[in-house]
């Protein structure tokens, strides 16, 4: 444990350790562009130089701690430095935040009002270079906004290991540029370049020109898209900013999703299919509880449910595995007596879909199979002849296969044909619009929060199983 | 690149064992001089041969001037204009070769034979100055012996 | 004769660069003898008690760079001879290798034997076409010969020497891009630590020296450090391959004893200046060391240690003598657009910083100039010093500074009245 000085001010740095990193763990920032802890070193920013006493001016990002070290994160010279590093960023930097998408969240903004607050002394032209680049149907480069930190190179090198992007050229006329023939758009995990980017130069077409970062915030939430389960952020507007004119579907819609960094799931990445979530929850939505497809009063339907469901010999469900843990837990406590149930997998792979990876993701493309399959066995191909009830929760049912003659409680988020088929429909709210938890495949529980408010109509599936439990009333 | 698929490999087999990535920039010395230049199709066929990835090859490519994705004039013509030829009369050869092959440098002359090209130090200064004709070093230039050198040059 | 000799010190004919003359010159003894009599790190000690500076450009002692490697340290390690040499002025190895290639060949065998280095690369600047053609045939004459490839003349050592060409990259010479490049990459410096002592070429101990600092290693073995020493100076023992260009009457590479006088280096053996003009300016090794003036070198020797007294440097024995007369805004201009065009680009000060002052220069030399250019100069050479991964950066910045601190009323000149004092006028031809 080698004990240096930073600031005048001991610590105990761990071996192996670099300076930047014993400054960060003792709570100095030092600030930097390439840096990346999930990332090789590239030390080309320079943003991190500080001074070692009777050593000079090194970054901190490559330099290992030894003891007895006399580190000065903010003495004259290293300020001084630090707004020439500034400068020579900014001299060709088109600086025009105005229009771009990362200013509230840019590195360089902040550290441009921390650490220079002057504007560029050079009176030279700018270079200019490619403002629209298509790296992909999903990410746009603005080669002027880069700083060339190779945050992104790296990532598709040693994270991705599409190996999609590289440097062209050199000098100052250096861009970021995929290779020809395996564009970036094979790599699932592409828009993870976007967050690393520290600066406004990799932008996603989804969020392009969509909203200022400042309206937004971030409410923490688990992918669905696999059993992984990884943490993300979704990103809405704000209370006080929702609109109240132009398009009010704004207020309810996601606007990006990010990811949340979790060490035990997924560290700091998600992969493409969780920053579309939005394609999940935001399809038509089913908010009318149905008879054979009529439209009821709730009551109507509970009471039909439960009606179904006391005459039946032989009831079976079919549980879903996007069903919360909570939700899994209430099924099980109201109506696992009633039912025999089995797990039914809500999504399976899609054509193009990568199906599994060493990175994060995982073959089975549901968030909660682990607690679902905890409480119950999966699904056989044939379900028992003599079955004269089914009660299906979520989507991936192949109603065609389900025992003919049976009666059919359906419980559905989204508008589908077959909500109209069952002898009873409800509609239920999506993960978005209520707080839960998943238990990942690894077993490890994530959390997830309401963003939303469900669209009247819309039930808790949690409140309906207790609700189908309660006896049926006695027709006169 | 197929016909140099031989080479290569006896190429790999000079090099210690794992320095595949090495061969990158040899065998693209070899591909250009083969076809005048890089295309599109090599950058594949050697990543794949290599087992470097196909960014690598592109990188290496873009970086190093002596590199090409498009074909060059017969004769290509690459005029020193650092320092110390400079000194020696190099701007005004420059000049001189412009005036005389009708092109600026980096162009091609219409009938493709001449490519006049200006470049950074080729370490000819001590006999400045100097250019390059393909691969071979001209010295001691003047306007007279440029001249005479054109003429020699079908 | 700029005083006594060690690396030409031989006729230059047609077949000189040949094995058989070589051996005939006493070629090859050294290393018969050291396989024959000597340990491994009694090469090193010889070489470290012999001095040898590098010849490359910084000078570092060359044996205690080898000191880092552990010979029989359970791992790989390679020798790699760099011949890229790029920098403006500077052509010296290129005779090595054009005239002294088996010299270089034994030399790295030499080092490769005291390094416990089973593979050694000479990488060779892809421009190069005579220098690469005389050391391949050196290298295929020598593993003919059997002095490279298995049990070398008889002994348990066994070398492989590779011949590599770069493809155009100034960077490429700096001790780390050539890694890089020799890796089949482009060219990015690393930064350091490591050392390339201790992870090099993939990530293995890796000595690069300069080709003449190899030829030199030689000598010493075949004639003791002492012989070394005798020559040259206390703190620069030996001799140093001088390449001249600009504005003198006989241009080339010389070989100068260390300490010899620099005046009389440049009016006896390279004929004086052209035109019989005076001296405005030297710049003494290569256009990244610090110019000096006519009246800073009247009566300096050549020698390390000398040129670091007036804040410059040998570097890599590129000298550029330039006639009074001659504009220094232009000439700097010309060094500004060098570095831009070689910046890598890797990190943020140089790939901005070389392009920044070469647009200031462009401009002051097209009459546009602005009171504030010059301290904005000198700004982005301070901020380029000392904060860039390699030394190309410095370099720019040394080149800048240099001429200005020097030179500054020919700046100011140019842009008060919007002309340069010299019209623009560099050349100075043969008469």
């Amino acid at each position: 444990m080698p004990e240096i000085l930073i600031n005048g001010q001991k610590f105990e740095a761990e071996a192996g350790q670099t300076v930047l990193e014993a400054a960060r763990a003792a709570g100095i920032f030092v600030p930097t562009f390439c840096w990346h802890p999930q990332l090789s070193t590239a030390g080309n920013c320079r943003m991190c130089l500080v001074e070692v006493e009777g050593r000079g001016l090194d970054i901190a990002c490559n330099m290992p701690v030894s003891a007895g070290m006399r580190v000065l994160t903010d003495s004259p010279e290293v300020r001084a430095h630090r707004r020439a590093i500034l400068q020579f960023i900014t001299l060709n930097h088109p600086v025009d935040c105005g229009i771009c998408d990362k200013a509230g969240e840019c590195s360089l903004q902040d550290y441009h009002y921390a650490y220079n607050g002057e504007a560029s002394i050079s009176a030279e032209p700018k270079v200019r270079s490619t403002k629209y680049y298509n790296l992909s149907s999903r990410i746009l480069l603005d080669n002027e906004r880069c700083i060339l930190c190779l945050r992104c190179t790296r990532f598709t090198h040693e994270i991705s290991k599409s190996m999609a992007l590289g440097v062209e050229s050199r000098g100052d006329v250096s861009v970021i540029r995929p290779v020809a023939d395996r564009p970036l758009g094979d790599d699932p995990y592409s828009d993870n370049i976007v967050d690393l980017c520290p600066v406004g130069a990799l932008q996603s077409r989804q969020f392009l020109h969509k909203t200022r970062v400042w309206y937004l915030e971030p409410t923490p939430s688990v992918c669905p898209g696999c059993a992984r389960g990884c943490s993300v952020n979704i990103w809405h507007r704000k209370p006080e900013w929702h609109v109240k004119t132009l398009d009010p579907a704004q207020n309810q819609s996601i606007a990006r999703v990010t990811p949340l960094e979790n060490p035990a799931v997924n560290g700091p990445w998600i992969c493409n299919k969780g920053r579309d979530l939005a394609r999940i929850f935001e399809r038509r939505r089913a908010t009318e509880p149905m008879l054979q497809g009529s439209p009821v009063a709730l009551e109507t339907a509970l009471e039909r449910a439960r009606e179904l469901i006391g005459a039946a010999r032989h009831p079976l469900a079919l549980v879903s595995n996007w069903g919360s843990n909570e939700e899994l837990d209430a099924f099980q406590r109201s109506l696992g007596a009633v039912f025999t149930a089995y797990v039914k997998s809500d999504s399976v792979p899609q054509p193009g879909e990568r199906l599994e990876d060493e990175l994060l993701i995982r073959a089975d493309k549901n968030p909660n199979s682990a607690a679902a399959r905890a409480l119950y066995a999966d699904a056989p191909a044939r379900l028992p002849e003599g079955t004269d009830l089914v009660l299906v929760w979520g989507e991936g049912c192949d109603f065609g296969a389900l025992p003919r003659g049976a009666r059919l409680i359906f419980l559905n988020a989204y508008l589908a044909p077959e909500n109209g088929h069952a002898d009873v429909f409800l509609p239920t709210s999506v993960q978005t619009e209520r707080d839960g938890h998943y238990t990942n495949f690894q077993g490890v529980i994530s959390g997830f929060h309401a963003c939303f408010a469900k669209p009247s109509g819309a039930l808790d599936a949690e409140a309906l199983f207790r609700s189908l439990a309660a006896p049926a009333r006695v027709h006169a | 690149m197929k016909s140099l698929l031989k080479e290569f490999e006896a190429l790999r087999a000079r090099f210690p064992a794992g320095f595949e990535s090495s061969l990158v920039l040899p065998c693209l010395r070899r591909i250009q001089e083969e076809r005048g230049y890089v295309a599109d199709g090599d950058i594949e066929e050697l990543a794949a041969f290599l087992g470097v990835p196909a960014i690598q090859v592109e990188e290496v490519l873009s970086f190093y001037t002596q590199f090409r994705r498009r074909p060059v004039g017969r004769w290509h013509l690459q005029v020193c204009r650092n320092v110390s030829c400079s000194m020696r009369g190099a701007e005004g050869l420059v000049g001189h070769l412009e005036r005389r092959l009708g092109v600026a440098p980096g162009a091609t002359t219409p009938d493709g034979r001449f490519t006049l090209s200006t470049v950074e130090c080729l370490g000819s200064c001590g006999t400045a100055p100097a250019l390059m004709l393909n691969d071979r070093y001209v010295e001691n230039l003047t306007p007279e012996s440029v001249d005479a050198l054109l003429q020699e040059l079908d | 004769m700029a005083g006594r000799q060690l690396l030409m010190n031989f006729p230059v004919t047609a077949n000189s660069h040949t094995l058989a003359e070589y051996r005939a010159r006493g070629g090859y003894t050294a290393i018969a003898k050291a396989l024959r009599e000597m340990k491994p790190q009694q090469i090193t000690q010889e070489v470290v008690a012999a001095g040898l500076q590098g010849r490359g450009g910084a000078s570092f002692p060359t044996g205690r760079k080898w000191q880092v490697v552990v010979p029989g340290d359970g791992q790989p390690h390679y020798l790699i001879a760099n011949a890229d040499e790029g920098e403006p002025g500077t052509f010296k190895d290129r005779w090595i290798l054009e005239n002294a290639p088996h010299l270089l060949v034994e030399g790295m065998l030499l080092t490769a034997y005291a390094l416990d280095a089973r593979h050694c690369f000479i990488y060779i600047r892809g421009e190069f076409d005579l220098p690469y053609r005389r050391i391949a045939g050196a290298v295929e004459e020598a593993y003919a010969a059997r002095w490279l490839g298995e049990q070398i003349a008889g002994s348990g050592f066994s070398c492989d020497l590779i011949v590599y060409r770069g493809a155009g990259a100034y960077v490429a010479g700096e001790a780390s891009g050539l890694i890089s490049s020799l890796e089949g990459k482009k060219g990015y410096p690393r930064n350091r630590p490591p050392r390339l002592t201790v992870r090099g070429l993939y990530q293995r101990p890796t000595v690069v020296n300069n080709v003449e600092s190899l030829a030199n290693v030689t000598g010493i073995i075949r004639d003791g450090a002492a012989a070394f020493r005798a020559v040259g100076t206390e703190k620069s023992p030996g001799t140093r391959l001088i390449s001249v260009s600009g504005h003198v009457n006989r241009p080339g590479v010389y070989e100068v004893e260390l300490g010899f006088p620099w005046r009389r280096f440049i009016d006896e053996d390279c004929g004086g200046v052209l035109g019989g003009r005076a001296i405005k300016a030297v710049v003494p090794g290569g256009i990244s060391s610090k110019v000096l003036t006519g009246a800073e070198i009247a009566l300096l020797a050549l020698s390390h240690e000398a040129l670091w007294d007036v804040n410059s440097t040998l570097g890599s024995g590129g000298m550029i003598v330039i006639a009074e007369g001659t504009c220094m805004v232009h000439l700097l201009q010309i060094m500004l657009r060098f570095y831009h065009h070689e910046s890598c680009g890797q990190c943020t000060p140089c790939r901005h910083g070389t392009g920044w002052m070469h647009r200031i220069v462009d401009r002051i030399v097209a009459g546009e100039g602005r009171p504030e250019d010059i301290e904005r100069l000198y700004y982005v050479a301070k901020y380029n010093d000392g904060t860039t991964i390699c030394g190309l950066g410095d370099a720019a910045g040394f080149a800048a500074a240099g001429i200005l601190d020097k030179f500054r009323d020919e700046f100011e000149y140019c842009i008060e009245h919007k002309r340069s004092r010299y019209e623009g006028r560099i050349e100075c031809l043969r008469s």
